[in-house]
């Protein structure tokens, strides 16, 4: 489901490992990227390289460890969107809570 | 999670039995994911929901009790039913296996058919019990008169309403429609889509639904009717229900007002609606600029004003309507539903024509709730 790329001082780097991300990943998801948060209490980028879809149970996943992460005030940023996905966030207006750039060495300068 | 009813997991430090087993179930149309050890097993469990779990009790690293007692303390992972898998004919162990909710025992000199049938009739029966259960659910909510999506369309001089309704799987989700008269000069719409899916999402559309309610009832009550100040209103009580702590929402709310034929609206992190425009031939988007509700308390709401001309149409829609399954893979696409509407639009298809050739033309691609409203100006 993720995979932990990086393990930075301020930052973790992690991958999900699933193309559709949807209702049955949902919950598992969440759960983990929040026990990083909770274990590791550092803001987490997210790659969705892999992702060629996103349904609303996995996208209300995403807000609910977003939440998660402003009340600990760490960030959750997303990179390398595929188009479809990015199209879908903008079009929820979800960029405007997320901050969300096209790779991880762009991520690394707003860190 | 959805449960899927072919799937089961296997459990066995032992490779051949686990093959021959899995060859037994694929027969009877039941795939097998096999795992080596309990480890191995929790691990997949975290992207896959199977209908039963058949788990052999001697393994190393983690025996089945452990591993039994693992899955206890998970809150979905308890719910799967659990069937040991075991040699031994330990009257002790039984009891303690029973204390951990293992629904039976099979010893493994019993025939494969025999084990292969006892698995089928455990996953029926637990699906025919959970079956009544939402019959039971759906009845209750009917005699309580909850509904997430009217059964008529409001009468509103120089106005046509229509909406069309599909729930994913015949489950009821996470859509829903209301309509409020609250005089002969204004009529609200609203669409809302509670994010995820199924019985889940479906619950918290009633906590969605009252608090919309109340809103513009209290808006009215005070003689406010802007929508961007209703939906503001909503977003905030939301955010301070502990209940709905980590629930979200798009709303779409417009407000007809038949005296100026004017329609306002405001949006929560909805689609955007689409302008047709009778006259071009046009499909206009129209934009909201509010972010769902319940992400963050005191988020801005703005609203716009949409003029419809004679013959113009509007369509206010959920994500339900753009996503659909293809052979590489599921896709969310709005640009494709749009140029679609539109040329169904431009050869003068009325809302019931597009219902049937286009809303309903391809049930199985669909992946979610799907809500559309049509708002058809007349004169």
């Amino acid at each position: 489901m993720i995979k932990l790329i990086k393990d930075e001082a301020n930052h973790q780097l992690i991958e999900i490992t699933v193309s559709e991300a949807n209702l049955e990943n949902a919950d598992a998801f969440k759960l983990q990227v929040i026990q990083l948060l909770d274990t590791h209490a550092k803001s987490v980028v997210i790659d969705l390289n892999n992702v060629e879809y996103i349904d609303s149970s996995f996208l209300g996943a995403l807000v609910a460890i977003l939440k998660h992460a402003i009340a600990m005030k760490k960030e959750v940023i997303l990179i390398n969107l595929k188009k479809d996905v990015h199209d879908l966030l903008l079009l929820i207006r979800l960029d405007k809570v997320f901050k969300i750039y096209s790779n991880y060495k762009e991520a690394l300068t707003h860190l | 999670m959805s449960i899927n009813l072919k799937k089961i997991l296997l459990v066995d430090d032992n490779q051949l039995f686990l093959k021959m087993l899995s060859k037994a179930f694929k027969k009877s149309g039941i795939e097998c994911i096999t795992a080596e050890s309990g480890l191995e097993a929790l691990e997949i469990l975290k992207t896959i929901t199977p209908a039963a779990i058949l788990s052999d009790y001697e393994m190393p690293d983690m025996n089945g009790i452990e591993f039994r007692q693992r899955l206890m303390d998970d809150p979905v992972l308890n719910n799967i039913p659990f069937v040991f898998l075991t040699y031994i004919t330990d009257k002790e162990l039984m009891v303690k296996g029973l204390n951990l909710e293992a629904v039976d025992y099979v010893t493994k000199d019993t025939p494969v058919n025999v084990i292969v049938s006892k698995l089928n009739n455990l996953i029926y029966t637990v699906h025919k019990q959970q079956e009544l259960s939402k019959q039971e659910l759906k009845k209750a909510a009917e005699a309580l008169n909850v509904r997430s999506i009217p059964n008529k369309t409001p009468v509103v001089d120089g106005f046509e309403i229509n909406f069309w309704h599909q729930p994913y799987q015949d489950i009821p989700g996470g859509d829903f429609i209301d309509f409020i008269q609250v005089d002969n000069r204004y009529t609200f719409i609203v669409l809302g889509d509670i994010m995820g899916k199924k019985w889940m999402a479906w619950f918290f559309t009633f906590s969605f639904l009252s608090y919309v309610r109340a809103a513009i009832r209290f808006g009215i009550l005070s003689n406010d009717y802007s929508v961007a100040s209703i939906l503001q209103k909503v977003n905030n009580v939301i955010c301070y229900d502990d209940v709905l702590k980590d629930i979200l929402s798009s709303l779409s709310l417009l407000m007809i007002d038949n005296e100026t034929n004017q329609i306002s609206y405001s949006g929560a992190g909805d689609l955007p609606l689409l302008h047709y425009e009778a006259e071009t031939g046009q499909l206009k988007k129209v934009y909201a600029d509010g972010i769902l509700l319940g992400l963050l308390a005191n988020s801005v709401y703005t609203e716009q004003r949409i003029n419809l001309g004679k013959n113009d149409q509007l369509f206010i829609f959920t994500d339900g309507m753009i996503d659909f399954s293809t052979d590489k893979g599921k896709k969310s696409d709005y640009d494709g539903f749009t140029n679609n509407l539109k040329s169904f639009l431009n050869k003068s298809y009325n809302f019931k024509e597009l219902e049937t050739d286009l809303f309903e033309s391809a049930p199985a691609a669909r992946v979610d709730d799907c809500s559309i409203i049509n708002i058809y100006r007349t004169a």
